[in-house]
């Protein structure tokens, strides 16, 4: 038996993990944590989840693993508590806000011996992995380039209940979250195109503005970024906050690899039907698809229980932070900023 | 009888003279370095064909420019010298240079030069655009706009795959979506571009994708393509608002899909491509509206001569950007 608990419920994310856990035979979900103490108290009951007094109190209990979910800026002391209590670590995307902290999660792990896997579900999407299975096939031969959106509504809106202490508003925060749209949607895809172009990103530009949601949010919500990559494939990224409140869903992930063999198109989460119900009023594109959560879930647990290092890394959630760092940097300079 | 001298017989040269057409002008003249096809022309819409430009110049009201993009600068200097009203197709010309030379000849010669960015004619970029103008999305914040096919081929003589004459794929027609980015967005104050022939020009195949900065701080997403598996051709266009979205994707309003059962012979049908017909295509209404500004005064240009230096403005950063690596301010292309 694998015992897993899960470590402040400030990223949405974690309703999902809970889920997911509970759908694997052999994981014992021994309890969640949170400093917000009304936010612990009421998913603890939602979920019928024991509730522990401290992360501290938690990590007590020597659990295998531990999912960190808490907002950006505060991944880092929560994965160094785990990691020194001997727990592996599953991280949130990203993995922190910024380079030094990416750096300090993965050496306390390394130090800890404890492994490190940073949440990136989109390689574990169904389309997803078929878009690898061609390019790994060499199916679409030299990428040359890609179009890429993963734009969403602004995530203040993504909340379980109108309760006050449930808001997600430090997405919005700057200090906590590390920025806006950028740091919130860039490295999915960024992870997405590494994973599949075998290569580095050497070079990043981006330009943001903060038209949509002006008063309303601090931080930028319209971005665009192109990442160029050694091997010489260009793609541009949309991670606009675009998706206005009353969209049929929250938003998406689509890529477009324009190629010398052919073009290959995916939209991740298309398996949807349109649901017109009274008492919502607007359309809802209501999801079929398969649970890419549950397979990082899923290879979270398996390299756990095998011994081994899961198929991403920390280093992987490093590279994401670096091409971050990097797109802050070409925003505040007008320059392409290149990577080493 | 408003006459018509068309320059050019090729796919443009001939889609020009069906919409001219149907209009109350004659096409009168036709003057093309292919006589063959400007034979076949002339046929079809009645006029004279002419061995040189000055002579279709003597006998025309209008000349509807449809030649290669090298050729643009030096024919409407022509025209406007010999006081003829102009239509040009984009880009309007090859170089920034050539572009402005066109613009203040014409404005000093008291001709109009209407250049035919026909995307602003297409119905469903129009009604973007009006959507955008009756303030139902609010402020611009993010435009996303795509255009993407296979190279161009022509039998012989393809010009399209010669920079030095067309400016290849982002000049040729990532040009139609700089041109509708500016005027949904407003004017550019900077490009950032990468394509696969910016840095390896002898490529088989171009791609590319841009990222416009508009002066009140909107940013645009241009992607183009000359790569796409033939007979693929796709456009998209997403226009986010500070109060609004406007989503427009890819094949997303085809009402017709025919698929045919190969015939017994064994051949593939002719026809297997989804289908979104209209009842007036948007060449014929394109030039419908320049016949209208060229008979009436009251009529104000959709798209204006300074438009298409504009456009082009943007394409030639865009270029430079692909080329050097470096993010481009439109003022520095004074060439």
């Amino acid at each position: 038996m694998i015992r897993l608990g899960i470590l402040s419920f400030a990223h949405l994310h974690a309703e999902a993990y809970v889920e997911n856990l509970r759908a694997l035979p052999d994981v014992e979900l021994i309890g969640i944590a949170d400093d917000n103490v009304e936010r612990g108290r009421y998913f603890a009951q939602q979920f019928g989840v024991r509730l522990f007094d401290s992360y501290a109190a938690l990590l007590a209990e020597k659990p295998d693993g531990v999912c960190v979910c808490s907002e950006n800026a505060r991944h880092l002391p929560l994965v160094q508590m785990a990691a020194e209590a001997g727990a592996h670590v599953l991280c949130e995307k990203p993995l922190a806000t910024t380079l030094e902290d990416a750096q300090a999660i993965v050496r306390v792990c390394d130090d800890a011996g404890v492994r490190l896997m940073t949440a990136f579900p989109m390689r574990f999407g169904a389309p997803a992995l078929e878009i690898k299975k061609l390019v790994d096939a060499g199916g679409l031969g030299h990428i040359y380039g890609c179009n890429a959106t993963n734009q969403g509504a602004l995530p203040e809106f993504h909340q379980a209940a109108n309760l006050a202490f449930l808001k997600r508003d430090w997405f919005v925060n700057k200090a906590l979250a590390g920025g806006g749209a950028i740091a919130d949607h860039l490295v999915h895809l960024a992870d997405l195109l590494r994973w599949y172009l075998r290569s580095e990103v050497t070079e990043v530009f981006a330009s943001a503005n903060q038209i949509m949601h002006a008063g309303r949010v601090q931080v930028e919500t319209g971005g665009l970024a192109m990442l160029t990559f050694a091997n010489g494939t260009f793609a541009s990224i949309d991670c606009s906050w675009s998706k206005p409140a009353y969209y049929p869903t929250w938003g998406g992930l689509k890529l477009e690899l324009v190629a010398e063999k052919g073009l290959a198109t995916m939209d991740a989460f298309k398996q949807t039907m349109s649901v017109y119900s009274h008492s919502v009023g607007r359309p809802v594109w209501s999801y079929w698809g398969s649970d890419a959560n549950q397979g990082m879930i899923d290879e979270f647990v398996a390299a756990i229980r095998e011994g081994r290092s899961p198929s991403i890394t920390g280093h992987d959630g490093l590279r994401a932070v670096e091409i971050v760092v990097a797109a802050y940097q070409s925003i505040e300079s007008g320059q392409p900023v290149k990577l080493s | 009888m408003f006459k018509v001298g068309i320059i050019g017989s090729g796919f443009m040269g001939a889609t020009h003279a069906t919409a001219w057409a149907q209009t109350l002008a004659q096409v009168a003249g036709i003057c093309s370095l292919d006589r063959a096809s400007a034979d076949a022309l002339a046929a079809q819409t009645g006029g004279r064909v002419y061995d040189n430009i000055d002579a279709l110049l003597a006998a025309v009201d209008v000349v509807d420019i449809c030649s290669p993009t090298h050729l643009h600068h030096e024919m409407a200097l022509r025209a406007a010298a010999a006081g003829k009203h102009i239509i040009c197709e984009k880009p309007l010309a090859r170089t920034y240079a050539q572009a402005r030379e066109m613009v203040e000849a014409c404005a000093s010669a008291g001709v109009k030069l209407l250049v035919a960015h026909v995307v602003r004619f297409f119905p469903e970029y129009a009604q973007a655009k009006a959507i955008v103008e009756r303030g139902e999305i609010g402020r611009v914040a993010v435009v996303r706009l795509t255009r993407c096919a296979y190279q161009p081929r022509l039998s012989a003589n393809n010009w399209f795959l010669d920079p030095a004459k067309s400016g290849g794929l982002i000049l040729d027609l990532m040009i139609h979506d700089f041109d509708y980015a500016r005027w949904v967005a407003g004017d550019v104050v900077s490009v950032y571009a990468r394509s696969v022939r910016g840095r390896q020009p002898d490529a088989p195949e171009d791609y590319s994708l841009a990222i416009l900065r508009h002066a009140d701080g909107a940013l645009s997403n241009i992607e183009g393509a000359w790569a796409y598996p033939p007979p693929m051709f796709r456009t998209a266009l997403e226009i986010a608002g500070d109060a609004g979205l406007i989503e427009h994707p890819a094949d997303s309003s085809v009402p017709l899909g025919i698929y045919l059962k190969a015939s017994e012979a064994g051949g593939t049908p002719d026809v297997g491509l989804p289908m979104s017909p209209m009842l007036e295509d948007p060449y014929v209404a394109e030039i419908k509206h320049f016949y209208a500004v060229l008979t009436d005064e009251a009529v104000t240009p959709r798209v204006t001569a300074e438009d298409g230096a504009a456009a082009l403005r943007i394409a030639l950063a865009a270029s430079e950007s692909a080329r050097t690596g470096r993010h481009v301010m439109i003022e520095e292309v004074l060439a």
